[in-house]
């Protein structure tokens, strides 16, 4: 049922030239910086693929690939599953029950952690999670669970777990309003219609999740994007530490960049981790494609 | 609609500012500006004595307009290259000494030779030659030799900060030698207090083991370490007595293996609010201390028993080669030299490098200064640890976290401190 | 059989309320941590650490900060950079989704994937050669690089959002305009932007917020004080060793308040969508 509409294509132009000035550039001169050996300053010098080569034998790069893996569960399975049902929940009961300023009052809420900067984020959690002195432990000792008390993110045990409970906290917020905003697309009619035949609350739930398909396919695709390249978060509660256990490749890419100032390798790290970044998109998106084509709406 | 109207209100005025911010400037062009930057903070004792500076300047030069621009030193550690690559550098600014700072700067080309200036002012006389280490850099960027690049003000040392109240209230001496330190910490762990503050996750990590490691070794060692001049490997005898002796005050209690994840500030907590006695760290926290702790009485010292520890002078002045008021930088520099405006950062808290002691007048500071003096004079500075290889700060932050966990023996982590170092440097 | 049922309605209200507030409390205790440290003097912060109540109650460490980084110029900073940007490239990508997920033009995949690298480009990437640019056109240290950098950036996402949503637009509702003879530029000004409001809400909530707390690429190209942000001036409590923690709270809190302010203004048009009886 495709139309190939004309006349819509001008509508794309004025985006598509600053996308190729502001992003299309940029990109090819990192692309051709990864060949190189460079300090940012001065001449660069051309080394053809011995960065790419150090890059994929560098235990330090698949370490934080590893990590990656498991932040993708902890920033796009768990807070868009939590999302999910939240989203619903507040749409459908909570706003019938308790009111739409209930519901946006919480709703409010439930974002703030997106607000805060990151930094200072950081630093707060730090204090809850600090080994003596911190909240968590506090509270585990008041409820007579001191022993489940830990040293969160200095110990390579937990620490990859600590910062993946951080990131669900923070990430909550982001599906929670793309979905809530789905929907109000969503026919009342349909969801009246099925409470008539007698739908529970999961079959309910299911055609919910159904009619805000567009949106759940954007907040997965886009928050497996967004662990990919996490780093502000990394940076300022572990630096990627104790030892590797929290390295991610967008910090190895930084501390190459700006710390060690190896530019051309620090260009190769990015540029392989938006090669796979692509692949995933381009599986996803024509997925995407062809899930809406089949779709009837 | 309306509400489109005022949207469209709304961002053409926000459009404008941000067009209008760049035409104002422009318009403004009669009185020559003068840009200094640094990024201390303004009521610290390098800032007061700065600001006192700023005003001995302009009575100096009426007709100069001075633009004082307070910056924050996450923007010019990260973007100071290419700032200064551009015609927003200003005209003198405050910048990290080192190889890995000024020295690559000055590799750039980003920074003016001012050893022509160092003799005609007088500044090679001023400072001694152990602070003028960091302000002269050869032409591979390393600190020692060759040109002058940087100016310094002050200095700064690693010492250590004494709880006396918690001395006195077990009856444990204030150590004098390395064995009393030993055996205070011994006696402060049968109280069940862990004695050393410490962070595991910043620097101070990496300071302590830099001050045991320079009980054992020379300035020799030192100047092969930090300015390769000689062969340098991490498994010599002081690193590895310092790893060791880590290892052990792990073991020992004396130093808590939760620590890793803490950072300088929370090593900080722990001596202010009571929790440990002894904190091994930088002159930097002095006038916080001073400012912050009302309910004890506390006290410093030169870690005990070395002759080397770390310290260096502070922050260095220098001026961008796109600097476009050269001359009245070079006048600038040589004001923060003069006597009174040193003697006003040392009576503020500081460290200043050329000011008459006489002139300081609390007792407490008088000390703080006194014994850097002696550092300086009996050629102790010994510089820091990670500036030897470029982003070795990390290196030896997780190289360390390992070593305290007991996840890697002494030997392992010498390694890959080794291999980082040679591949860095 | 009445008051059983209103029994169960009020135990399911009470129920219901409380689980949200649980949740609440997870996720809003550290915004609680930094307001009452930012009401802190250093002193008692040096004594008793971050999880006390203050004492005494202070506003220096907010006044200090306010004048220290001139708080209200940075303000303005913020907002009219992402205010501009919220609006510019929630236009930007009202237009690119409109030829994308409505129009369907030819490669419409490809120019979605594109769109999407776009905002997933790490920004160390972008930021050496987007110096260079900014150099070359005279633009650096000036504000409206970071504006048109991240216009370009946030309609990237709000591209792929906005023709992902429009793939499920009512078809009935554009083949019913175009036969009553609309433009194409009528269909995208009278039907497919007021039915997707809500969208385009999200869009311009989130373009403002992500905006505003962006550092590093304005770090990078806005060199004056006068020019920075406010993220910007945060940074400035993180002192080479030290950090100030008071200060730090204090800049946390004021750096804070006016998102929650602009959140909790603009929420409303969040829930304001046309709902599928307009379609009727």
């Amino acid at each position: 049922m495709r139309e190939r509409s004309k006349g819509y294509g001008i509508f794309l132009v004025p985006g598509f030239i600053l996308l190729v000035i502001v992003i299309g550039i940029p990109f090819l001169m990192s692309l051709s910086v990864s060949f190189t050996k460079w300090t940012g300053v001065g001449k660069p010098e051309f080394v053809g693929l011995a960065n790419y080569r150090s890059a994929l034998a560098d235990p330090i790069f698949w370490a934080s690939f590893r990590n990656n893996l498991q932040l993708i569960f902890a920033i796009t399975v768990i807070p868009t599953f939590i999302g999910l049902l939240l989203s619903v929940f507040l749409f459908d009961y909570v706003s019938d029950t308790l009111g739409t300023h209930t519901v946006n009052f919480f709703r409010t809420a439930y974002y703030l952690p997106q607000v805060l900067p990151v930094a200072i984020a950081g630093i707060v959690w730090g204090w809850i999670l600090n080994p003596k002195q911190g909240a968590l432990n506090s509270l585990l000792k008041l409820f007579g669970l001191g022993g489940l008390a830990q040293n969160w993110l200095g110990n390579p045990a937990t620490a990859l777990n600590s910062v993946m409970m951080i990131m669900i906290w923070f990430q909550i917020g982001y599906p929670l309003i793309i979905f809530m905003a789905g929907l109000q697309r969503v026919d009342p009619q349909v969801i009246e219609a099925a409470e008539v035949d007698g739908a529970n609350w999961y079959q309910k739930f299911r055609i919910y999740v159904y009619m805000i398909r567009p949106e759940l396919l954007v907040v997965v695709l886009t928050s497996m994007i967004y662990s990919l390249k996490l780093f502000s978060q990394i940076y300022v509660l572990t630096r990627g530490g104790p030892g590797t256990a929290t390295m991610v490749p967008s910090y190895f890419a930084y501390q190459n960049f700006f710390e060690k100032t190896r530019v051309g390798y620090g260009s190769t790290v990015a540029m392989i981790m938006t090669v796979i970044i692509v692949i995933l998109e381009v599986i996803f998106i024509t997925c995407q494609s062809k899930m809406t084509d089949e779709g009837e709406y | 609609m309306k509400k489109g109207f005022i949207l469209t209100l709304a961002l053409s005025l926000a459009l404008l500012s941000a067009f209008a911010q760049g035409q104002q400037e422009k318009g403004q062009q009669e009185k020559t500006k003068f840009t200094i930057w640094h990024y201390e903070s303004a009521n610290g004792a390098m800032g007061a004595s700065w600001a006192e500076a700023m005003k001995q300047f302009q009575a100096k030069h009426p007709e100069v307009e001075i633009v004082y621009e307070n910056k924050g030193f996450e923007q010019i550690r990260q973007t100071a290259s290419m700032i200064l690559n551009s015609d927003e550098a200003p005209d003198v600014m405050e910048y990290n000494k080192g190889n890995a700072t000024a020295g690559m700067l000055s590799k750039q080309g980003l920074l003016t030779d001012l050893s022509e200036q160092a003799a005609t002012y007088g500044w090679d006389k001023k400072l001694s030659p152990s602070l003028q280490t960091t302000c002269r850099y050869n032409s591979e960027g390393t600190m020692g030799s060759g040109k002058w690049y940087g100016v310094t003000n002050y200095g700064e040392y690693v010492m250590v900060y004494y709880n006396n109240d918690m001395f006195k209230k077990y009856n444990i001496p204030i150590p004098t030698t390395f064995a009393e330190m030993e055996s205070a910490m011994a006696a402060f762990k049968a109280q069940g207090i862990i004695p050393l503050a410490m962070a595991g996750a910043e620097y101070p990590s990496q300071h302590l083991f830099y001050e045991l490691a320079l009980a054992k070794a020379d300035r020799k060692m030192v100047n092969a370490y930090e300015l390769y001049q000689g062969d340098f490997d991490f498994h010599n005898a002081a690193f590895t007595y310092a790893a060791n002796k880590m290892v052990e005050w792990v073991k020992k209690g004396y130093i808590d293996k939760d620590c890793i994840s803490l950072k300088a500030e929370d090593m900080g907590l722990q001596f202010t609010n009571g929790t440990a006695p002894i904190m091994v760290s930088g002159s930097w926290w002095y006038g916080r201390f001073a400012n912050e702790i009302t309910n004890f009485k506390w006290s410093i010292g030169l870690f005990p028993g070395n002759k080397l520890s770390p310290g260096s002078s502070g922050n260095i002045w220098v001026v961008p080669t796109k600097s476009k008021n050269k001359e009245l930088a070079y006048d600038f520099i040589n004001i923060t030299l003069q006597p009174d405006v040193q003697a006003l950062m040392g009576n503020a808290g500081g460290i200043p490098v050329a000011a008459d002691i006489s002139q300081i007048k609390d007792e407490k500071i008088k000390e703080l200064i006194n014994l850097f003096g002696k550092l300086n004079e009996e050629d102790g500075l010994a510089f820091y640890p990670d500036w030897p290889a470029a982003g070795f700060y990390d290196g030896l932050v997780s190289n360390l976290q390992n070593l305290l966990l007991g996840s890697q023996t002494v030997d392992q982590v010498l390694d890959s401190l080794n291999k980082a170092y040679q591949e860095g440097k | 059989m009445h008051a059983q049922t209103k029994k169960k309605r009020i135990t399911g209200k009470i129920l219901t309320l409380i689980l949200l507030t649980l949740i609440m409390v997870l996720m809003v205790f550290p915004f609680v941590v930094i307001i009452t440290n930012s009401f802190k003097t250093a002193p008692d912060f040096a004594k008793n650490g971050p999880l006390t109540l203050p004492q005494p109650w202070s506003l220096q460490a907010i006044i200090t900060f306010w004048t220290r980084v001139n708080y209200g110029q940075k303000l303005w900073n913020s907002f009219s950079i992402s205010f501009s940007v919220a609006i510019l490239a929630v236009l930007l990508s009202l237009l690119n989704s409109f030829a994308l997920g409505i129009g369907k033009i030819k490669g419409t995949v490809g120019f979605l994937i594109v769109f999407v690298i776009a905002n997933t480009l790490p920004q160390e990437v972008l930021v050496y050669p987007l110096y260079y640019m900014a150099k070359l056109v005279g633009l650096y240290d000036h504000q409206l690089s970071v504006i048109i950098i991240f216009t370009v950036i946030q309609s990237a996402f709000g591209t792929y959002l906005l023709s992902s949503a429009f793939q499920a637009f009512p078809r009935q509702l554009l083949e019913a305009a175009t036969v009553d003879g609309c433009s194409k530029r009528q269909l995208l000004v009278k039907i497919v932007a007021p039915v997707s409001s809500s969208t385009l809400s999200v869009l311009f909530v989130f373009f403002f917020l992500w905006t505003w707390n962006e550092f590093f690429i304005p770090l990078v190209m806005l060199v004056s004080n006068a020019h920075q942000t406010v993220p910007i001036a945060i940074s400035v409590t993180q002192g080479q060793h030290n950090m100030d923690m008071t200060a730090a709270s204090a800049s946390a809190f004021l750096g804070i308040l006016p998102c929650i302010i602009f959140f909790v203004l603009f929420q409303r048009t969040l829930t304001k969508g046309i709902t599928a009886g307009a379609i009727k």
